[in-house]
């Protein structure tokens, strides 16, 4: 947030909340990798026809793929997008970078970090360690060197970033927008404080003296509008509720990877017909499985 | 035991870069990193501080290693748990004695590229990204680099077609001319053999796998070989390491790393 949000009910519809996410507004997409990705509200975003995003974030998956075989993406800021060793490279981000068709502004953990921190303090830039040397400054004209005034070193200058949006999913919150997240928390406090608007699914919506008593991570006053979405982080994690769906997974890098009609496909069962109608095609017990037995656990990634 | 594989003895042999009370972290899409560091604390360097990457857990012990870094297997029983910029915070700072890394492309001097092959903006590849390397990789004390991938050929180039993490030099300078606290790479573990760095910062050829000849490390190397070999650099593994490998890695989400060809190696006592 840059400013507080003081509404007494944040409660709002899917599409509604996504509605204030606009073409070529800059998207931090919380979550990191295969857990708490903001799926629901990608799926809406594409379901929308938004266009020409500048998504920001650390490491990603599916997330920023799926956004960029949409067609919903111009500029990437991510640290890093793929399947890790899973599945490898990220089809649909590696062939619009190579074809040109999506601009990679790859970036670091560390600065979008401190571009974050910039903004949260009210300040226009901060230093960094390393990138002299690297060649990522190759692809932030925005950076700059800058020499510490005490010391004389010089070291790399990062500007403040507010993004316009973040969308965070949360397995617990109420209606006022409190949202309790369970850790790894990645970069989602960031995004929550330093983000214009501030976009939030739940797995389930509790009375407010629930998920005080669970923790508040971010607290009602950075967010923006909270929808109940379960299944809101699929096919990525959603710890204590479900593990990371891996057939889903595979289905959609292989769909991905070969795109055209496949993809269509993909878009056309997981996608377009909406959320409730998605859920019905999941398997619920399954990810849900991983509670039972670390054997039970062990089987959902073979 | 009756022999071991060639993954089994790489993550041992990854496992050994680590020295008993350092403060040790892996990244993100490194299961042999991430194995090596776990046999690590459970054989010779219990006294670590193990930072699970991408949970930020601090010392914990994995249910199983799954093929994803953000996953609650890795993290479950943990008792702390760093937040993100905590972690980056240390590793900025220098509180990190050392961070495994890996590339597509790594040269002479160390330096990797896990951005794009053909680099940008125009890549032939793009490869999935540096998360954070580009910064700690100044500060953190030591790297500990690894590939599984040098029989190709295309891997230890002689430049780097994009700069991501720090090796010693870099076109824009020395470590010491950067003004760079960390010490840069110390070994690179590849499925051919060990290298360490000289003095002026280049890789050298320590010991290479019993089944491996020098012609075959010549033939896959792009950068200048140099070789100083010193087979007790790369000792056969012990019971326990390879016992502490196969219990914390039930899925053989290592085995992901490789190519097929070298997941058919196999070692045993006396032939090692």
């Amino acid at each position: 947030m840059t400013t507080f949000h003081l509404a007494p009910d944040k409660r709002a519809s899917l599409s509604e909340a996504v509605a204030l996410v606009q073409d070529g507004m800059t998207v931090a997409l919380g979550g990191g990798l295969s857990a708490r990705l903001p799926m629901a509200m990608v799926r809406e975003l594409i379901r929308q026809g938004r266009r020409d995003l500048h998504v920001i974030g650390s490491a990603h998956g599916i997330d920023v793929d799926l956004l960029v075989a949409a067609g919903a993406v111009k500029v990437s800021e991510e640290s890093y997008v793929g399947f890790e060793q899973d599945f490898g490279l990220a089809p649909a981000f590696r062939r619009a970078a190579e074809s040109g068709a999506l601009e990679v502004r790859e970036s670091t953990c560390v600065s979008i970090l401190s571009q974050l921190r910039a903004a949260e303090m009210g300040l226009p830039f901060l230093p960094v360690r390393g990138l002299k040397g690297t060649d990522i400054g190759t692809l932030h004209p925005e950076y700059a060197m800058v020499t510490c005034p005490f010391t004389g070193e010089e070291l790399v200058a990062v500007p403040a970033l507010s993004p316009d949006a973040a969308l965070i999913h949360a397995p617990l919150g109420d209606h006022r927008g409190n949202l309790h997240l369970e850790q790894p928390y990645v970069m989602d406090e960031r995004f929550a404080h330093a983000s214009r608007t501030v976009l939030a699914t739940v797995e389930r919506l509790a009375e407010p003296g629930e998920v005080a008593a669970a923790g508040v991570v971010i607290p009602a006053h950075c967010v923006s509008a909270v929808v109940e979405a379960p299944f809101g982080a699929h096919p990525s994690s959603c710890y204590p509720d479900y593990a990371y769906d891996r057939p889903h997974l595979a289905g959609y890098v292989a769909a991905a990877t070969e795109g055209g009609e496949a993809l269509r496909e993909y878009l056309d069962r997981f996608v377009f017909p909406g959320e409730d109608t998605c859920r019905g095609r999941i398997d619920a017990d399954r990810l849900r499985s991983w509670a039972a037995s670390d054997r039970d656990w062990q089987e959902l990634f073979r | 035991m009756s022999g071991w594989s060639l993954d089994e003895w790489f993550v041992v042999a990854l496992a050994r870069t680590i020295r008993d009370g350092e403060v040790v972290f892996h990244g993100f899409a490194s299961p042999c990193a991430q194995v090596a560091m776990h046999v690590a604390r459970r054989t010779h360097a219990p006294g670590c501080l193990l930072i699970e990457g991408a949970t930020y857990a601090v010392d914990p012990d994995p249910v199983f290693v799954p093929p994803t870094s953000n996953d609650l297997a890795l993290h479950r029983d943990a008792a702390y748990r760093m937040r993100f910029e905590e972690f980056f915070d240390a590793a900025s700072r220098g509180a990190v004695d050392r961070m495994f890394l890996s590339g597509g492309q790594i040269d002479g001097y160390g330096n990797t590229n896990v951005t794009a092959i053909g680099g940008m903006p125009t890549p032939k590849i793009k490869l999935g990204g540096g998360g954070g390397g580009g910064n700690i990789s100044a500060t953190i004390g030591t790297l500990s680099l690894w590939t599984t991938r040098h029989r190709s050929g295309r891997t230890l180039v002689p430049q780097v077609d994009f700069l991501t993490d720090l090796g010693h030099r870099t076109p824009a300078g020395s470590r010491a001319e950067l003004g760079y606290t960390g010490r840069g790479p110390q070994w690179l573990v590849t499925e051919l053999g060990v290298f360490d760095f000289a003095p002026d910062g280049h890789a050298r050829l320590r010991a290479t796998f019993p089944d491996v000849s020098l012609t075959d490390v010549e033939a896959a190397t792009g950068f200048d070989l140099r070789v100083e070999l010193d087979p007790s650099l790369l000792g056969p593994p012990t019971d326990a390491e390879l016992a502490a490998v196969r219990s914390l890695d039930p899925l053989g989400v290592r085995r992901r790393e490789f190519g097929a060809e070298e997941l058919h190696r196999r070692f045993a006592r006396d032939a090692a």
